[in-house]
């Protein structure tokens, strides 16, 4: 009983250590080679012919970071950007909404107001499927460009990729919703 | 019981000290301020002080090669910055007026833009900002050179034998450029042939 006892303290204090190191050693990389930017797991959307599917993406900003808008104050910087790369015909992405940047100015020019994002923030889109989409699961894989900066520099543009599942149902089934049962392993409510 | 309780006290102990050293390593990369102060420290992933600067040949706005080592005998501030860089922005203002003030006394600014978009948009950001100095088009080979640079804009100040005199990341006050710039001026030529 207690060697096993004893045996679980030393897992617990491995796993802790191994934690501890791979979080330093993540946070003592370069800039150029982290991320500033992370994704949150992202639900299966439902969405059938006439009835489209909203989404929506929430990223977040490791303190200390903003990034620009999707809709920034100057043309030279580079807008925050959600692309997709559909698996075929059977869908599309209506609209994206970005939300609006917060004004701020920073310590390298006070005078200056950006449109910048910070902290965490959420895209919705819409996934449509045409008259002739075929019924299936489905998975979109996306690229969110950014380009951080902070207090005193700026970092090169990056991309987070992200992957999120799709069911399309029938659009026979008149007043149905694309939802799949209960029985489906594809529910996630 | 006695040897348990020594295990357990050992294993608590073991927990402790990975919490405190994972919580130094990782000071620094967390919060704002300590962001700063990462992003202040010297470049030190790229070529040292006392060493010559790596050499490179790139291509002007108007499509001329330009090498590094062509510059020796003068005074060379290297700026690599991008249109998208706001703290870029910044200094450019003052590089354009250190550059007029300091050229008589043989000190020349070689801004290397490593932007991804194309010549047209680098060409007329740099007439939009007056730009008075030499700008050349960089390559990820020269990046590599200097450290990868991971975060713009980031100096680098040459002697007049070519040799690093200080770099730094990340904006910094203008006092700070005019002193490195003063430093690079005051170093004497080795070789007179050298000299253009």
């Amino acid at each position: 009983m207690k060697k096993k006892f004893a045996m679980v303290i030393v897992l617990l204090a491995a796993a802790v250590v191994a934690n501890v190191f791979a979080a330093a050693q993540d946070q003592s990389l370069s800039p150029a080679k982290r991320q500033f930017v992370t994704a949150a797991p992202v639900s299966t959307v439902y969405a059938r012919s006439g009835h489209p599917g909203p989404v929506t993406f929430t990223f977040h900003i490791q303190p200390g970071y903003h990034i620009n808008s999707n809709k920034p104050l100057m043309p030279e910087l580079i807008p925050t950007q959600l692309k997709f790369s559909l698996p075929g015909s059977d869908m599309a992405i209506g609209r994206v909404t970005y939300p609006d940047g917060q004004l701020m100015s920073f310590a390298f020019d006070p005078s200056q107001k950006l449109s910048v994002y910070s902290g965490d923030f959420n895209v919705k889109a819409m996934v449509v499927a045409p008259p002739s989409a075929t019924t299936g699961l489905y998975t979109v894989h996306a690229d969110l460009k950014y380009q951080a900066c902070d207090n005193n520099a700026c970092y090169p543009p990056k991309t987070v990729p992200l992957a999120f599942d799709v069911k399309i149902g029938s659009a026979a089934k008149s007043g149905k919703s694309a939802r799949p049962t209960a029985s489906s392993p594809h529910i996630h409510n | 019981m006695k040897r348990s309780l020594l295990f357990i006290l050992v294993i608590i102990v073991v927990i402790t000290v990975a919490l405190f050293v994972g919580k130094s390593y990782t000071k620094g990369g967390k919060g704002g301020s300590s962001v700063i102060a990462s992003v202040l420290k010297p470049q030190d992933d790229g070529p040292a002080n006392g060493t010559v600067a790596p050499d490179f040949t790139l291509k002007t706005l108007d499509g001329k090669d330009v090498s590094l080592s062509s510059m020796r005998g003068k005074a060379v501030m290297v700026n690599f910055w991008a249109t998208w860089c706001e703290p870029c922005k910044i200094e450019m203002p003052w590089l354009v007026d250190l550059q007029e003030k300091y050229r008589k006394d043989g000190f020349e600014i070689l801004g290397v833009a490593m932007d991804d978009s194309g010549q047209k948009e680098i060409a007329d950001f740099a007439h939009k900002m007056k730009v008075n100095y030499t700008v050349v088009i960089g390559s990820e080979k020269v990046a590599d050179l200097y450290g990868g640079l991971d975060g713009l804009p980031t100096n680098f100040f040459l002697d007049r034998n070519g040799k690093v005199i200080d770099s730094f990341k990340g904006l910094r006050s203008e006092s700070v450029i005019v002193d490195d710039i003063k430093k690079a001026l005051a170093s004497e030529t080795k070789n007179a042939s050298l000299t253009r």
